[in-house]
């Protein structure tokens, strides 16, 4: 019976299977509700092809007007449905008494719905859209307006600690894939009304929702109408993660280098925002972009700022060393073997000698294999499900590099120079930056197996030369250093006390350059004099 | 990579924090590479009575070659050359610019390879070494002089802890040795007069001044900072000169190809550190690649305006070409290098560079105001 009355209505369809998307958007575009209350839900019906996940409950309000509830499944909080439903079915003494007319019926219903936000549109496209956000929408029959009701209820993962940024003194918190979370959790941190978030949509089919929150008086207008525009320059079917986002942004397309910082913590984002820079929020995934960044940005991590300055300076200038080793070591071996055995002294240098002897490959060889192996063993780890990753470590690492050197392929001083240069890569704080590294690293390598440290010395200046041109939304990629900003260097390679970085970077906070007061830094002693004398001023 | 990518040619500014460092290390690298042996060849253990000598005639020079850019402070020298002298006069004295930037560019980097090759990639074709330094430096031009300002910041203090470190541990073996600077001024001021003569002469580096003082920040402050970065080299070359005149001893030190890079080689700071001049020589070569790629910039911009074009960056790649083969051809071997940097040719050379357009600009300069007007209109 029912499948003759669907069959019946087929003809009426005005969106048939040989159109395509555009055509489909603007005839739904062009659709509106209209008096009938089943035609609504059959067109409803129609434009999502009967999917399972659109709700629908039929009901009478107040056992008269027919009337039906239509939402996404598991996207709405069944508490506030409930109490809208109970609101229309039984507690209906307001229904009764302004039935009389019925222009009057739809503010009593509105009256009725005891939730956060109530719209009203005839728009059906838009009321398709609002629905996948997780609100329910109220047809009631004889009205061609619908009713959006705020029910979301945004199901996600709870707010952990993200895997691949943590620290050891600091917040735990993580973000997660609802962008509402996100933003609350900036919030909370920075709770004045001058925290200015932006939304847009961008995606056709994905509708995804980008929000940028900065701070407003503190971020350079300038640099965030540049922002808006890049960002409204984006024409794409869907934007499914931040990395999207950022190669459509990137000032400088071709580099391998990250020109927006990706951070699942909040306290980084924050810290940012603070400093006049912008965080870009994507929904459906945690990580958040930072713009602009610098490159001394990636090798920074929120711990710096929590422990006390010397040991904070003291990590962050041991992970400068690390990232120059990651990048330089294996060229700098490569030209001291081949080119300039005489820089090693005598007794180190019989000793490298001595463990090449036999090994039938050329010392580069030898280390771009160690090499590759190791980037393989490493995406491998990533790859493999949690319960196996320390196999693989055992295997790739132990079994294969002691058996290489057993069987004499490699030399010992080839697997200490790889693995020291991982290890060192791995202290980079941000993922993307590391690959940079690593992949500018072979570039090296094979510099320094032709023309030695005067090869690598060109690698140098060219890579000096391409971060120097850099630009991250018109912020140079190299400040402080280069541009040279004498007051930023505070807080660089080395931190200063955080009572005497008063002020912000220079090129990115100008309008608000003073962060704190300055000169608070702390007199004990002194203070307690000063109370003392003045105590005794008042005695006397 | 395309032009779009980099700002347009007259909308870039450097800082003079920066300027002051591109000229110090275009300076200071050749100084040390070459001049104390050229210093010492006339005035001997007074080498270093010459090194203060040539700072006031150095500083003449400059005031010559960067005074009218003060006076044009929105101007490169060929932009001015046209307005006082005429539209082809001015393109015609402008191309003695180029003819020098082109010289000085095969010279710096050919220095820089003859270093490279006699110390320590003695199998490797020369040509290699020109054309890496030649690339890399295009490619700094390429990207602008903002960026080259930016590089200058970054490989500065590199430079200087080479330059520091390499004298500190030179002065206890040059306190050793200090009887080699006697006796004082013992033949008079004559040979020290005339060894202060290539150290002057070689201030025609500083012509990159004509093309650099409209990007700088504070173009009218642009000539103090000129000075300052003479005086900075000049210490540097007063410094290794005595050190390199102690620790060598006048006599062989004269003789010596690099003889600062000798000195180093002999400083032995510890068991475990020895032979360490090759990083004294890395940081070196910083040095001239920020020199090579701002002559670079100076040498295309100046010719991209004497032809008339809007952008400078289509003419870096084939006057690299240009550079990279004088560089390797104009020189037979060392020795020849050797020879160009003797006073009779040095000088005559370097003189008509530095005076022959800028006598003909000054002089036009004079007769405008003193035709009254202002010489600043057309």
């Amino acid at each position: 019976m029912k499948i003759q009355k669907r069959k019946n209505k087929k003809p009426d369809n005005p969106l048939t299977d040989n159109m395509d998307i555009s055509q489909r958007y603007q005839e739904v575009q062009k659709m509106k509700l209209g008096p009938c209350l089943e035609q609504n839900l059959e067109t409803l019906q129609q434009i999502s092809g009967y999917s399972q996940d659109v709700k629908i409950r039929r009901f009478n309000i107040n056992h008269q007007i027919p009337a039906a509830l239509v939402y996404m499944d598991n996207m709405t909080n069944d508490t506030i449905v409930e109490e809208i439903l109970r609101a229309l079915m039984i507690d209906t003494k307001k229904i009764e008494e302004w039935e009389k007319g019925r222009h009057l019926l739809r503010s009593a219903i509105k009256d009725l719905l005891i939730v956060n936000s109530v719209e009203e549109t005839g728009s059906i496209g838009e009321l398709f859209f609002k629905m996948t956000f997780g609100n329910t929408i109220i047809l009631v029959d004889g009205q061609p307006t619908a009713f959006i009701c705020s029910t979301v209820d945004q199901k996600t993962r709870s707010i952990i600690e993200p895997n691949a940024e943590t620290t050891i003194r600091g917040p735990r918190e993580g973000f997660v894939e609802s962008l509402c979370t996100n933003i609350t959790l900036i919030r909370r941190r920075i709770r004045v009304p001058h925290l200015w978030i932006e939304t847009l949509e961008i995606g056709s089919l994905s509708k995804t929702l980008v929000a940028f929150a900065y701070i407003k008086g503190l971020a350079d207008e300038k640099m965030l109408q540049e922002l808006r525009d890049r960002l409204n320059r984006i024409d794409t079917d869907a934007i499914l993660e931040s990395g999207y986002i950022e190669e459509f942004i990137e000032d400088q397309p071709f580099t391998l280098f990250p020109l927006a910082l990706r951070t699942e913590r909040p306290d980084k984002v924050s810290s940012a925002i603070l400093s006049g820079r912008v965080g870009v929020f994507i929904s459906g995934t945690p990580h958040v972009l930072i713009i602009p960044a610098e490159l001394p940005m990636f090798l920074q991590a929120p711990d710096d700022y929590y422990e006390k300055t010397p040991v904070g300076s003291f990590i962050r200038s041991l992970r400068w060393l690390a990232a120059i080793i990651s990048v330089f070591l294996p060229g700098f071996y490569v030209s001291i073997v081949n080119f300039h055995q005489e820089l090693l002294p005598t007794a180190l240098l019989l000793r490298v000698t001595a463990s090449r002897e036999g090994v039938p490959f050329p010392v580069v060889a030898e280390i771009l294999m160690m090499e590759i192996l190791f980037e393989v063993l490493r995406e491998a780890g990533i790859r493999l499900p949690a319960a196996i990753g320390p196999a693989i470590s055992i295997v790739g690492a132990l079994v294969l590099g002691e058996a290489a050197i057993r069987a004499g392929i490699v030399s010992p001083a080839v697997v200490i120079v790889v693995a020291l240069t991982a290890i060192a890569g791995f202290s980079t704080p941000v993922f993307s930056m590391a690959i940079a590294f690593r992949i500018v690293r072979f570039g090296f390598t094979l510099l320094a197996a032709v023309f030695g440290l005067f090869g690598m010395q060109f690698g140098i200046l060219l890579l000096i030369i391409h971060l120097c041109a850099l630009r991250s939304v018109g912020i140079p990629y190299m400040a402080p250093m280069a541009p040279f900003i004498l007051q930023d260097m505070k807080d660089n390679i080395f931190r200063a006390w955080t009572w005497n970085r008063s002020t912000r970077p220079k090129l990115i906070g100008k309008r608000e350059p003073l962060r704190q007061k300055p000169g608070q830094r702390p007199h004990p002693g002194k203070d307690a004099q000063d109370k003392n004398s003045g105590g005794n001023k008042n005695d006397n | 990579m395309t032009t779009e990518n980099f700002p347009k040619a007259t909308t870039e500014k450097i800082a003079n924090r920066q300027f002051l460092y591109m000229l110090f290390m275009m300076r200071t690298t050749v100084v040390i590479a070459l001049l104390p042996v050229l210093t010492s060849a006339d005035a001997f253990q007074d080498a270093w009575a010459s090194a203060i000598v040539s700072f006031f005639g150095a500083a003449l020079l400059v005031l010559i070659i960067g005074g009218l850019g003060i006076k044009f402070p929105e101007l490169t020298a060929v932009e001015y050359a046209q307005k006082l002298i005429g539209k082809w006069p001015g393109k015609a004295v402008s191309l003695i610019f180029i003819l020098a930037f082109l010289v000085i560019i095969a010279t710096d980097t050919r220095i820089y390879a003859e270093a490279l090759v006699t110390g320590f990639l003695t199998e490797t074709p020369l040509a290699f070494i020109v054309f890496m330094m030649v690339i890399a430096g295009s490619a700094a031009a390429y990207s602008g002089i903002e960026v080259i300002g930016r590089a200058a910041d970054l490989l500065f203090p590199i430079f200087v802890a080479m330059l520091t470190l390499s004298l500190a541990f030179a002065i206890p073996d040059a306190l050793a040795m200090k009887e080699n600077l006697q006796p004082v001024l013992s033949r008079g001021a004559g040979p020290v007069l005339r060894g202060s003569m290539v150290p002057i002469i070689i201030i025609a580096q500083y012509l990159s001044l004509t093309m650099l003082i409209p990007v700088t920040n504070q173009p009218k402050k642009a000539l103090g900072t000129a000075l300052w970065a003479l005086a900075g080299s000049s210490l540097v070359l007063i410094l290794v000169t005595l050190a390199v005149t102690t620790i060598q001893g006048p006599d062989h030190g004269s003789r010596l190809v690099f003889p600062f890079f000798s000195m180093v080689r002999t400083l032995n700071i510890s068991v475990f550190l020895e032979r360490i001049e090759i990083f004294a020589l890395f940081a070196w070569g910083f040095g001239i690649f920020i020199g090579v790629s701002v002559f670079m910039y100076c040498g295309t911009r100046a010719m991209s305006q004497i032809i008339g074009l809007q952008d400078y960056r289509p003419l870096i790649g084939p006057l690299a070409v240009i550079w990279g083969t004088f560089s390797v051809h104009s020189y037979q071997d060392l020795f020849e290098l050797r020879t160009y940097f003797q006073p009779r040719i040095v000088i005559p050379y370097n003189l008509f560079w530095i005076l022959v357009p800028m006598g003909i600009l000054w002089a036009a300069y004079g007769i405008r105001s003193l035709a009254g007007g202002n010489p600043n209109e057309k």
